[in-house]
Formats: C-alpha cells, structure tokens, sequence
C-alpha cells in the first residue's frame, strides 16, 4: 500500500507505509544500538526489547509511576512518554549507566554507587520495581543541584521530586532518608 | 501498553509542519512534549494516521521579552519557563501556576504551549491565560494570525486542527502573584486552581475548573483588590463567585459542581494570601 503523503514534493515524510520499520541509531548505555523500529513504538519498548536493557521498568505505561524514567541527552525522560524514532541520535542513560549519572567514577567496593548503598542501608526499596527510574531521576535531580551550587536541596524539593514516583512498599520515608544521608 | 499504528514526520520548520498538517487535516497530530498527547495514544483515545513530531525544529525554544509582551515558542518546556528570570519577573502568573503541573520529570518535557491547547478545567494555564489576556500567534498553510486566548480558550472553543500554534505572547505584567489548587492527588489534575495577579492596582484572578472550560472572574478580583493585603472575607468571594458564574458549571466524575463552587472561595483565599507571601519576599 502505497500513500499520497509519501509521493509529496518537498516534504520530508520519514516513511510511507502506515507503521514501517524505520531505521534509527543511539548510544544506550555507551554502546551504539541501531535497528529498524516501528514508529509506534515506545523508547521503553525498544529499550528493553530491541536493545535488551532489562533496567528500564514499565509499570503504569502511560507516565505516572516514573518507573521507566531514564536519561535522554542528559535530560530525565519517562520512556513510556516518548517514541522510539524520537531518540534517534540521542544519548540514552539507564540505571546501567548510573555511576556516570552520579558523576561518582570510583564505586564502592561492594560495586554499589553511593546511591545504591544508601538506598540499601535505609531499606529504600522493596520489590524494588520502582527503583532503577528513581535512582536515575534522583541521580540527576541530585547532580543537577550541585551544578546549579545548590548541592542540598531541601524536604520539600526532594518532596517535589519524589512527586513523579510512585512507590507501593515503603510509604517513601525510607527513600526520602537515603537521599537525604547522601547530601551530608 | 502501544499506540495505534501511525504515520511519523519529522517537521524541519513551522511551514512544514503546517504543510502536514494540511494534508491530513484532522486526522493529523503535532508532537511537542507529548506528555498529554503520549497517554491519549498509548490507551487509544486518540488513534491518528499522521505524528508531526516539532521538537527539532530550530528556534521554538526560546524566550523573548519583547517591548509590552513576553513571546515563547512551542518547544519552550514547562520547568524552563518557570525557571526563566524574564517569566518570573514580567509574568508572575505564569512561572506560579507552571509550579503546580505534574511532577519536575513531566515539566521537563511537557511544554507551555502543550499545556494551554488542552483547554481543559484540569490543565493550570488556559484560564490563567484568559485572565492575563494573552495572545496566540496561529500559522495556516495560507496566512499567519496573531489572536486572543479568548478566540481558542473557554467554554465551547477549541484550538483548529489544521493549524499550528507557534507562538503564547503574555502582556508584561511585572507584580506578584500567588497560586493554589486542589487535586485528588498532588502533582495530578486540579479539581480547582486559581491564580491571582497584581500589577499596581490591576487585579486578574482565573479560576479554573468551575465553570466548564476555565473562568476569569473580574468580582472575585474586586473582593480580593479590596481585602489585600489581607486574605478576603470568605463569605463575599462565595456570594461574588455565584454572582460571577453565570454559564453552566463544571462537574465530573472527580467531584461534584456543588463542591466545585463550595470549594473555590477557599483556593482563592489561598492562591492571595500565596500572592502577599511573594509580595512580601520581593
């Protein structure tokens, strides 16, 4: 099936069959992923489907749990909210590339980042579905900070960030704690 | 959860989204932040033939600060504007209101002008919008206008499928303003919001979701002109709500239009007592 919109001068129409495999490219996790993608498809599918990163959680699929929340340019991204075609030749970063995120080169000896440890030692998590999308956000919420020279936000920012979270086991003390531990 | 099939573009300019768009009429959709639009596509609400995805092209992103106006383009984010000197200085309202949506990951990505076209009771801007007297700049295949929120917000209007919004121009309005709303869920749709603005003895108040599709309410801005610095008298804000609300009010599955009304003398007295906090610290 051929369409009009395709034969049309002058304009750039990406691909004239209705839901074609477009062919795209970006780094995830500092490897180059490239592969034909359905326009339909979401970032959080093809990230865990077509580039195999299993750190990207899908919960609600439609943007309000935060748990399929990773970076894109460096900028926090609900992968359910935004197509695949869309991050083509963008810098994706997931839970994977959390040290990175957290600009925290040397982890600890255990191979947790500081964020990770502490989220351990204050039971921040539980089944832990929510985690990896909090973890990214938080990392960057927390760099962020420091780069604006406002390295310790206060409870009612991390309050307002935790806003894009939804998490079912710790009733969010446990996590608010552990972010607030990594501050001093 | 996945969208029904569709058709993606990637508009290089405005005269090429709207070229699209002309093509496909309404079965057509520009992308933006897509916060809104994802959602609606994911649960198939909306099912388009055609995605015009706008975020590269170049030059929408910016804010401007024009003579009597502050102008932003399609592609300019919610968490920007709101962060931007120029917004929080000349359109108080604005960066106040914008506080209040969603969740800083959404606000991010979601933009202003995205969160205007929804022209919905739930959304925080369209009424401020109306209350401020803002302007829409529209591009057709054919000619480009510049007209009022009024003309595309409210009750009963809606914003022209086969056009492309390119630019929001707010009146510079340097002065306070304050903020407050009511959502079954922080960071989720309001019930009611209400934005107050003061600039000298200019006075705008929005109330939104009310009475259907958002309301300025020029009573409830002489009640609260009169009462600052102190909260006004809640009896008289409930008494020049009604008086105001003439059309047919709002009510959902959320909450009631009795409790609506009930509850946005309340949110006003807030939004101005929020409004003289900021007069305080400036």
């Amino acid at each position: 099936m051929t369409d009009a919109l395709g034969m049309m001068a002058g304009l750039r129409v990406t691909d004239a069959l209705l839901d074609a495999p477009l062919d795209i490219s970006m780094t995830v996790d500092g490897a180059t992923v490239a592969a034909g993608v359905r326009p339909r498809y979401l970032l959080s599918d093809f990230l865990r489907e077509q580039a195999g990163v299993g750190g990207v959680h899908v919960a609600c699929g439609h943007g309000v749990c935060g748990a399929c929340t990773v970076a894109v340019d460096g900028t926090p991204v609900r992968a359910c909210l935004m197509l695949a075609v869309q991050a083509d030749g963008a810098v994706v970063q997931t839970v994977a590339s959390l040290s990175e995120l957290e600009g925290d080169t040397a982890p600890g000896k255990d191979g947790l980042t500081r964020l990770q440890a502490a989220f351990r030692q204050h039971h921040a998590l539980q089944c832990g579905y929510c985690t990896p999308g909090l973890l990214v956000s938080t990392a960057l919420f927390l760099s962020e900070h420091k780069a604006q020279g406002r390295p310790c936000p206060g409870r009612a920012e991390i309050l307002d960030h935790l806003n894009g979270h939804l998490c079912r086991c710790t009733g969010y003390a446990n996590i608010i704690a552990a972010i607030e531990s990594v501050l001093a | 959860m996945k969208p029904a099939p569709f058709h993606y573009a990637r508009a290089s300019s405005e005269t090429e989204a709207v070229r699209l768009l002309a093509a496909r009429g309404t079965e057509a959709r520009l992308l933006a932040g897509g916060q809104s639009l994802m959602p609606l596509l994911t649960r198939r609400i909306e099912r388009p033939q055609l995605i015009i995805d706008i975020n590269r092209i170049e030059g929408l992103d910016r804010i401007e600060i024009l003579p009597t106006q502050v102008r932003m383009g399609a592609l300019v984010r919610q968490e920007q504007a709101l962060r931007s000197c120029i917004v929080r200085e000349y359109a108080a309202g604005v960066a106040q209101a914008l506080a209040w949506v969603a969740n800083p990951v959404v606000r991010r990505r979601g933009t202003v002008i995205g969160n205007l076209v929804t022209n919905s009771p739930g959304a925080e801007l369209p009424a401020v919008a109306l209350a401020l007297g803002a302007e829409f700049e529209v591009h057709y295949p054919d000619r480009n206008e510049t007209v009022p929120a009024a003309a595309l917000l409210g009750a009963g209007r809606s914003v022209p499928l086969g056009a492309m919004i390119t630019h929001v121009l707010w009146p510079r309005r340097p002065g306070p303003a304050g903020f407050y709303e009511i959502a079954r869920r922080e960071g989720h749709a309001p019930v009611v919001s209400v934005m107050v603005s003061k600039c000298q003895d200019d006075w705008r108040v929005a109330v939104s979701g009310v009475c259907a599709g958002g309301l300025a309410c020029p009573t409830v801005a002489r009640v609260i002109a009169r009462k600052f610095p102190h909260p006004p008298e809640l009896r008289s804000l409930a008494g020049a709500l009604q008086a105001d609300l003439s059309g047919p009010l709002y009510g959902d599955v959320h909450s009631s239009a009795r409790y609506r009304l009930e509850v946005a003398p309340v949110i006003s007295r807030r939004a101005a007592q929020h409004l003289a906090q900021q007069a305080a610290s400036a």
